[in-house]
């Protein structure tokens, strides 16, 4: 029993510093409608920059409290500048692209981070007075967690107090609740906003800090960090300070309480907790319906391509298919890849076009197809084809299971629970050696003797994925995506005249899933191995950054894109260590130069004409 | 005070306002009328520069306004008070009147609360009600009042009698006078004939984003022959 209690004040006190994240997260997002991606890795900085402060201040109470507070200004003001710079440009932008530009801060923070602090975790010294402890039940409990235990109500009453005791809270609850009228009875946006990342980069800054104690500073804090909050901003809802608390001590405690009880599936916990939430309470516990809601311009038509593009196109498929003869075995790897990348990123931009469901998550299909086909062929020693086969079928399912939850959702939320979701499948893998292997993955899984011609197996390959994209798009001009695209612009017109909006969403939602899978399973079987990689969120931002690098609106940009991408990333990979901050440069510059996609810009250029 | 010459403005590839132009004299209340889709409100809209202006100039206090964003058009004197009011639900009346304070200015005794309140004493009896729970009449005359708080010398009143009780569209003919009393110049939107009558001194009528008709009330109200072509549905 003391076990307990001493486990649920453990959870307890981690749930400060999740609740510090939350809430920046949070406020950020109520006034500016942007999802801020980069707050783990603000988090992260904290963490670092805190390292480095106590460093250099006295080692006592007085100078923790110093450096912790010098910390959180500090990030405060790199939130600033991050607003300044970047955010306030795309404010505009669609939510995904934002989520993606924020992205592409993360990537360059991680470099940054590893340039300024080395990649070893850094703990930090505790001086005497954090040793001490006081013993509960005959049970040594940490005293600092103690009063980490409180901070998170502290900050939660401050916050209250700025919010609805200043001029200024007033101001941003206004804003939270109408910018545009806000800003027509005199008030300056850019500053509001300005202020309001930097209180929640502050926080985050903060929380880094505070938790740094109990922790080391390391280059896996931010990802971690923001998985944990965004599910518990899902949970809390979308906005509501009082429900990331709630939530924050709901999934802290969960966690800790859990490690104990069930070790290897922690992750899996929390997302049961998520699903059942949102079950009952679609906008989180506390959270209010149309607090997600974004004025939704209406998507441009997509119209079939012209003339001319068809004919482009068919002569990119003759070249593909003759590129064997003419190419080595290094380039044919390359276009293999670029062809699974292609059919990848074209079933993502299903769901997320025409289906108008954002996925951040879509790795978790590809991983699952990946695993089955993996495991099909060397567990239970299916033959090749059925092992392919059951790539799509295990994705496709678990799809439907999941989109259960995922087609009452929409915008944020949903790009939100796919993410969640993909982390847990990724965890899985990770976690649950016995059977994937672990970090260690799958390994000797190749395809059978007649396919073991690398030109062969490429044909295959540029058979079934060309074929797939082409199948996806036939689709969309089928009475089944005119419905779902009409589900998409209008869910509450579709239902009227008779369209079953949610099934429609859900069988896309599977359909997408299932084309995942399949280009997961022919990977499988290009490399020969699978790892959790699979379905990692790299993997989950590389197809956004197809789908988006080619735009969304286009059923060519997607395949643009993936091509596209492939080819830089290998390139980019081969050319510098610091690929990362290249990369996630090029997101962000991406992002500012074509908020529409590559093939988007194109599309407008050709019609200008 | 405020002048609009060959305004231009667009929803989308839509062309809404296709040369609109007309001028405000100081503390005169000049009403723009037309039917449904005609351009009213995108017209309010483009002078507070919620909707970007793609040719035209606006001239207010002296100063070439078209483009520049909402809150300095604002805060250089010209308030808005849009068509759905968009009160801000979770917020009291006061936190209401809070979001609209802004400094006083010159030549204008600053309106204060108790001054608003005396203009609208229902708002006075209300002062920690949420905006979300308010009549639609209450929440007009809260959404006026919020403006009035940034202290301007002209105020864009869209629509304030639509769907308001015969009573209440009194009280805001009243309310209309008072700020024509008390300096500000006002620009109203109006369906509404009867309640346009009784407040405005001048009148444009719009029609497809263009102006059809200009003159004085008392010039509008003989004209029967333009009130049928342009007004009545």
């Amino acid at each position: 029993m003391t076990f307990v209690l001493l486990q649920l004040l453990t959870g307890l006190a981690g749930a400060s510093a999740l609740f510090l994240v939350s809430a920046g997260l949070t406020v950020i997002f109520g006034v500016t409608r942007v999802v801020n991606f980069s707050h783990g890795s603000l988090y992260m900085l904290g963490a670092y920059v805190a390292w480095t402060v106590l460093g250099h201040l006295p080692r006592d109470p007085g100078g923790f409290l110093l450096g912790v507070l010098a910390t959180a200004l500090i990030l405060a003001a790199v939130g600033a500048v991050l607003e300044v710079a970047l955010l306030r440009r795309i404010y505009r932008a669609p939510e995904l692209l934002q989520l993606l530009a924020t992205f592409g801060v993360v990537l360059m923070v991680q470099d940054a981070a590893q340039w300024i602090w080395g990649a070893e975790d850094l703990p930090l010294p505790r001086p005497p007075w954090m040793r001490g402890f006081v013993v509960l039940g005959g049970e040594r409990f940490p005293l600092y967690d103690l009063w980490l235990i409180a901070a998170g109500p502290v900050v939660l009453g401050a916050l209250w107090l700025l919010l609805h005791r200043t001029r200024w809270g007033t101001l941003v609850r206004a804003a939270t609740a109408d910018r545009e009228m806000v800003a027509a009875l005199g008030v300056d946006q850019r500053k509001l906003f300005t202020g309001v990342f930097a209180l929640g980069a502050g926080l985050a800054g903060l929380g880094g800090a505070l938790a740094l104690p109990d922790g080391t500073a390391n280059l896996t804090l931010d990802l971690s960090v923001i998985t944990d909050a965004f599910v518990i901003v899902v949970v809390g809802g979308l906005g509501s300070l009082p429900g990331a608390y709630l939530a924050s001590v709901l999934i802290g405690v969960l966690q800790a309480i859990g490690i104990v009880f069930v070790p290897k599936a922690t992750l899996v916990l929390v997302f049961v907790v998520m699903a059942a939430t949102l079950v009952a309470r679609p906008h989180g516990l506390l959270g209010r319906a149309g607090a997600t809601a974004r004025e939704a311009e209406a998507p441009p038509l997509v119209l079939p391509a012209p003339v001319v593009l068809r004919w482009a196109g068919l002569a990119a498929l003759l070249v593909l298919a003759a590129a064997p003869f003419a190419v080595g075995p290094f380039a044919l790897s390359v276009l293999t890849e670029a062809m699974i990348a292609l059919l990848f990123a074209a079933s993502l931009h299903f769901m997320m076009g025409p289906g108008g469901m954002p996925s951040f998550g879509h790795a978790a299909w590809f991983g699952l197809g990946a695993y089955a086909a993996a495991l099909a062929s060397t567990a239970l020693g299916a033959a090749f084809p059925l092992a392919l086969l059951l790539a799509p079928l295990a994705a496709g399912l678990v799809a439907a299971l999941f989109g259960w939850f995922v087609v009452r959702l929409s915008g944020v939320y949903l790009a939100m629970l796919t993410l969640a979701f993909a982390q847990i499948v990724w965890a899985v893998a990770f976690q649950w050696s016995g059977i994937t292997g672990g970090d260690n993955g799958i390994l000797s899984v190749w395809p059978p003797a007649a396919l073991t011609d690398p030109r062969r197996f490429y044909w295959l390959v540029l058979a079934v994925c060309a074929g797939g994209a082409m199948l996806l798009r036939h689709v969309l001009y089928a009475p089944f995506g005119v419905s779902l695209r009409a589900a998409r612009d209008s869910a509450l017109r579709a239902e009227a005249i008779g369209l079953p909006t949610a099934k429609l969403r859900l069988l896309a939602f599977a359909i997408a899933g299932a084309a995942a899978g399949l280009a997961g399973g022919l990977s499988v079987f290009s490399k020969g191995s699978v790892f959790p990689t699979a379905a990692s969120l790299g993997r989950s931002v590389d197809a956004l950054l197809m789908v988006l690098l080619g735009g969304v609106q286009t059923i060519s940009g997607p395949l643009v894109g993936a091509l596209v991408y492939t080819g830089l990333y290998d390139a980019l990979l081969r050319a510098t260590d610091w690929w990362r901050l290249v990369l996630g440069a090029a997101i962000v510059a991406l992002v500012l130069a074509f908020p529409e996609g590559i093939a988007g810009a194109a599309q407008r250029a050709w019609r200008r004409s | 005070m405020l002048s609009v010459a060959d305004l231009h403005a667009y929803y989308g590839r839509a062309h809404i306002l296709q040369g609109v132009s007309f001028a405000l004299g100081a503390g005169e209340v000049l009403v723009v009328l037309g039917r449904n889709g005609a351009g009213k409100s995108t017209t309010m809209k483009s002078l507070i520069g919620l909707v970007r202006p793609r040719g035209g100039e606006i001239v207010f206090g002296g100063q070439q306004v078209a483009g520049w964003e909402p809150h300095r058009i604002a805060r250089a004197g010209l308030g808005y008070v849009p068509e759905e009011r968009r009160i801000f639900a979770d917020l009291s009346v006061m936190e209401n009147l809070e979001v609209g304070r802004q400094p006083p200015r010159e030549g204008l005794e600053p309106w204060t609360e108790a001054r608003l309140f005396a203009l609208f004493p229902n708002l006075g009896r209300m002062r920690a009600r949420a905006g979300g729970r308010m009549s639609g009449g209450e929440q007009q005359m809260l959404a006026i009042a919020r403006t009035l708080m940034g202290n301007p010398r002209a105020i864009l009143l869209d629509e304030p009698s639509e769907g308001l009780s015969p009573l209440i569209v009194e009280q805001m003919a009243h309310a209309i006078l008072a700020l024509k009393q008390a300096g500000v110049a006002v620009l109203l939107a109006e369906q509404n004939f009867h309640f346009a009558a009784r407040v405005a001194d001048r009148a444009v009528v719009l029609e497809s984003g263009r102006i059809v008709w200009e003159g004085t009330m008392e010039a509008l109200l003989a004209d029967e022959a333009a009130r049928a072509a342009h007004l009545q549905v």
